[in-house]
């Protein structure tokens, strides 16, 4: 075959179907960018674009991207999207962010997939963007990436990472089924809101530096960490089912809000956590729930929770010297305790040096 | 030719006195049973829309989701068996890295007394004591579940922003028993709640309708009511708890005579573990 003819066939698999001034450009069917590129405008994907490795997606302010839905299998979930294994830099502003929504005239969450990164460790970025109706708003495997002052609102999944570095600053999480999920992953996320989920941010086998975020209204748990480690300081975690709950993970947990949550303002399971300076108020069974866990537990404020301030519900003892319970009646700082004293298999509590007031609590500046 | 005759004689014969055997014999239970397992049992699992039926003996093989417009149909007398998840995964659409049954359409479960509809942990030696995650609706359509036999679950029934009618469960051995949040009013009616960690919770603007049942043996609260819900509790027999009733409305109507022999009848919760009357 010459040459000229494999390029005919060729051609349509490299660009937009049509690109003219005021229409959408379209990408149907299964297409491959190869060549660094440049949107503006309205974009239609409708099918599934992948972006080749070597090759840069760069997606400038104002910009709309629609995705058609297409449900192959009848499980509810649409599965066009962008795959990319090379870089994409959504350069959205404050005052003209890029949009990724459904092409739905009804949308939905789960009508189209995912800004999907794949091995694509070049510095990725999600700048001033707003990513709704999607499965998983973000999702990438292997990859980095920066989310930036974006909005994640009503997918499945607001965002979803395995094995990646993401840095997520001033973002917001909003009414998405489940909110932030990851794993094995080292991730920076600060300023940023998680409201509305099922879960709020659940991770597994990752590392979590957590500073001045707002994680409120989830209905499961708020932050949930599974063998993993986090340092979270001066967030509001708040209203949720539980607030912050470490399983087998190590914590260091300063100056935070963890209050009015339905269940345990904190509650450690097998961890090894230093709670300290924090406020835990109003929450609906406990302040704290620990469970054979290590570390020590002081200088928080602890009042007006449901059933108890502290439960232990382990066999290990807790080290909890220094805490305001809302009172400086030792029996009435001994009642907010289940420990030992109460249930002879448990292991016993030491609540020495409470304090006779409370500390003041200087929150961080939240979104 | 002779050995061939005896050969036919003695397998004729040899069948005769098999079918006898079971159309005498009180094994015949026994033999049917068999013959159902002999038969593949059906298997389910992803997201499912338009109409599912159950009925004889399913296998819940992992997650089953039925998405909103979609119905779930359980005939009475079916064994459902959960087959427990293995790992942490949980899928964007569902809620709980075990297995659940998920209801975003409806859900009709059709247990009578004589003929409940059991749900049946299949055992390895990893499952664990809480096996699986339990029915949850989310934002479902108007549902029934009605006795069901229910045990080892994460919560056992979760209501979010749904109200079904919940009646004649039996439901032991769960972490919760049945949860309402997100402005759930579910009807519980009639239902055995025994030796959980906690039997009925009430969150975040739910107001169930309690009437009969039976909740007993739970290592924390029996019944536990934030500031934003308002259940209403009637001929309910709540005992041998740790704690009957755990309350935050402090004017919450309900018979004191159905809260006895708790450790604790009634805590008024916000004031951690001060006890008291208000």
């Amino acid at each position: 075959m010459r040459w000229w003819c494999l390029l005919m066939i060729v051609m349509p698999l490299f660009g937009p179907i049509s690109a003219s001034a005021g229409e959408s450009q379209v990408y149907k069917g299964e297409q491959t960018l190869f060549e660094d590129t440049v949107w503006s405008g309205d974009i239609l994907i409708d099918g599934i674009l992948t972006v080749a490795t070597g090759t840069t997606l760069e997606i400038r302010p104002g910009s709309r991207v629609r995705f058609t839905r297409f449900d192959s299998n009848g499980d509810g979930i649409g599965e066009h999207e962008i795959f990319s294994q090379g870089t994409i830099r959504v350069l959205g502003t404050e005052d003209d962010p890029v949009l990724f929504t459904s092409a739905e005239e009804t949308p939905r969450p789960g009508d189209w997939g995912a800004i999907n990164m794949m091995v694509s460790e070049e510095e990725n970025l999600l700048g001033h963007c707003i990513v709704e109706y999607g499965y998983r708003g973000f999702h990438a495997h292997f990859s980095r990436a920066k989310l930036l002052n974006s909005t994640f609102r009503k997918n499945m999944r607001g965002a979803q990472f395995q094995e990646s570095q993401v840095v997520i600053d001033g973002c917001r999480f909003l009414d998405n089924n489940n909110g932030v999920q990851f794993r094995d992953s080292k991730v920076t996320l600060q300023g940023s809101t998680i409201s509305g989920s099922h879960w709020g941010l659940r991770c597994v086998y990752s590392d979590l530096e957590m500073t001045a975020c707002v994680i409120e209204n989830n209905l499961v748990n708020g932050v949930n960490i599974r063998d993993g480690k986090i340092h979270a300081r001066g967030n509001r975690i708040v209203g949720n089912r539980r607030g912050l709950y470490l399983q087998r993970s190590e914590g260091r947990v300063v100056s935070n809000d963890l209050s009015g949550n339905s269940e345990h303002g904190i509650f450690l399971e097998d961890s090894n956590g230093e709670v300290i300076d924090n406020r835990l108020i109003g929450n609906g069974r406990a302040g704290v729930r620990w469970l054979n866990s290590k570390g020590r537990l002081t200088r928080n404020m602890i009042t007006d929770n449901g059933v108890y301030g502290l439960i232990n519900d382990g066999t290990s003892a807790v080290d909890a010297r220094s805490n305001w319970w809302g009172t400086a009646k030792s029996g009435d700082i001994d009642a907010s305790i289940r420990d030992g004293l109460d249930r002879p298999e448990l292991g016993l509590v030491d609540s020495r040096d409470a304090l006779v007031q409370s500390l003041p609590f200087n929150l961080l500046e939240t979104p | 030719m002779d050995m061939m005759l005896t050969r036919w004689k003695i397998m004729f014969i040899s069948v005769a006195i098999n079918l006898a055997a079971i159309s005498l014999s009180p094994s015949l239970y026994a033999s049917d049973m068999e013959l159902q397992a002999s038969v593949t049992v059906p298997e389910y699992q992803g997201a499912y829309s338009g109409e599912l039926l159950w009925e004889g003996i399913v296998t819940m093989a992992g997650d089953v989701l039925i998405l909103e417009g979609g119905t779930l149909t359980v005939r009475a007398g079916t064994q459902i068996n959960i087959v427990p998840a293995e790992g942490t995964k949980i899928d964007p659409e569902y809620l709980s890295s075990q297995t659940e049954l998920l209801i975003r359409g409806k859900l009709d479960i059709q247990g009578t007394p004589d003929l409940p509809v059991r749900f049946v942990i299949v055992e390895t030696s990893a499952t664990e004591e809480i096996a699986w995650s339990g029915i949850a609706l989310d934002k479902a359509a108007e549902s029934r579940i009605r006795y069901v036999e229910l045990e080892r679950a994460d919560i056992a029934v979760r209501c979010v922003t749904s109200s079904p009618e919940i009646k004649g469960n039996r439901i032991a051995n769960c972490r919760y028993g049945i949860v309402a949040q997100q402005k759930s009013h579910p009807k519980i009616l009639e239902n055995i709640l025994l030796d959980g960690e906690g039997g009925i919770f009430c969150w975040r603007g739910s107001n169930p309708y309690l009437l009969n049942n039976q909740i007993t043996g739970h290592d924390e609260e029996a019944v536990f009511v934030d500031e934003t819900s308002r259940p209403w509790l009637e001929h309910n027999m709540i005992s041998g708890n740790t704690i009957g009733l755990a309350l935050y409305p402090r004017d919450l109507p309900f018979d004191p005579e159905s809260v006895t022999d708790n450790s604790e009848n009634v805590r008024w919760l916000g004031r951690q573990g001060q006890v008291g009357v208000e």
